[in-house]
């Protein structure tokens, strides 16, 4: 499991407002070119490799990731907000792992 | 065999067995490369399909000049576009220059983000361009780009 995080910049929006959305993983994204400094064994290739926002059910922004991306990667994108719900964010290693974030959306006024 | 001779033979043995193990340390070094290497052209290439992207004022890219942790370098990505569903940005690609493997990131966009922009870090080996190609919805490609200098590499 890697921790993941989804922040809405401002904290309090309305309804139409485009807003930034913060996207922020713990992850390693080994390359499969770095060594173990211990052992000298090649660390191997574990990095993310897709990225999918949804809002409401409907896909927003997808992402195809390679590995020069930094460790703990952020992804800052931005979204109109049309009515409240949920975003959700789905993400993909290249050792097949999926993880899924989400956050509700509430806008005032 | 004269002194002389002989301490010659032997300093050219020496010299010899030092340099072959550097040489195949660094073969070793070099298989290590990922199935994913791709250089900046056929990158490129297999973005546009063969097109030329135009160098356009509208693609902000904004990347430090001087990185000194190639590690962590910011990148961030604002294209002006009305982003209705007549006229938006399909498509922003980020790629490097020399890195091994040129392709870093594609972010599909769709009118329901609202503004055409995009902000992370990336990983740089060395001192090269960060390259941003922006492909808009009625299919034309822009470009911008940046070089970095990198004071210490931050790849694997």
């Amino acid at each position: 499991m890697s921790k993941s995080l989804i922040k809405i910049k401002p904290k309090k929006y309305k309804d139409g407002e485009v807003v930034k959305v913060n996207f922020m993983v713990m992850h390693p994204m080994d390359t499969g070119m770095g060594k173990d400094k211990k052992t000298k064994e090649i660390i191997p290739a574990k990095y993310i490799n897709s990225v999918k926002f949804e809002y409401n059910g409907k896909v927003i922004t997808t992402m195809n990731v390679w590995e020069s991306l930094s460790v703990n990667p952020v992804f800052t994108t931005s979204m109109k907000i049309n009515g409240a719900g949920k975003l959700s964010v789905t993400f993909t290693d290249s050792t097949g792992e999926v993880n899924e974030a989400s956050i509700k959306i509430k806008p005032k006024g | 065999m004269q002194r002389r001779d002989f301490f010659k033979k032997v300093g050219a043995v020496v010299a010899v067995s030092a340099v072959i193990p550097a040489m195949s340390f660094a073969a070793d070094a070099k298989k290590t490369v990922s199935k994913n290497a791709m250089s900046y052209a056929t990158a490129l290439n297999a973005i546009t399909g063969g097109k030329t992207p135009t160098a356009s004022d509208k693609v902000k890219l904004k990347v430090p000049e001087i990185a000194e942790n190639g590690a962590v370098v910011p990148v961030t990505v604002n294209v002006d576009s009305p982003m209705t569903d007549a006229d938006y940005v399909k498509a922003i690609h980020i790629l490097t220059s020399k890195n091994f493997n040129a392709r870093t990131i594609d972010i599909h966009l769709t009118p329901a983000n609202g503004e055409a922009m995009f902000s992370t870090r990336i990983k740089l080996g060395g001192t090269q361009d960060v390259v941003a190609v922006i492909e808009l919805s009625n299919g034309e490609f822009l470009i911008a780009s940046q070089s970095v200098k990198v004071t210490i590499g931050g790849c694997g």
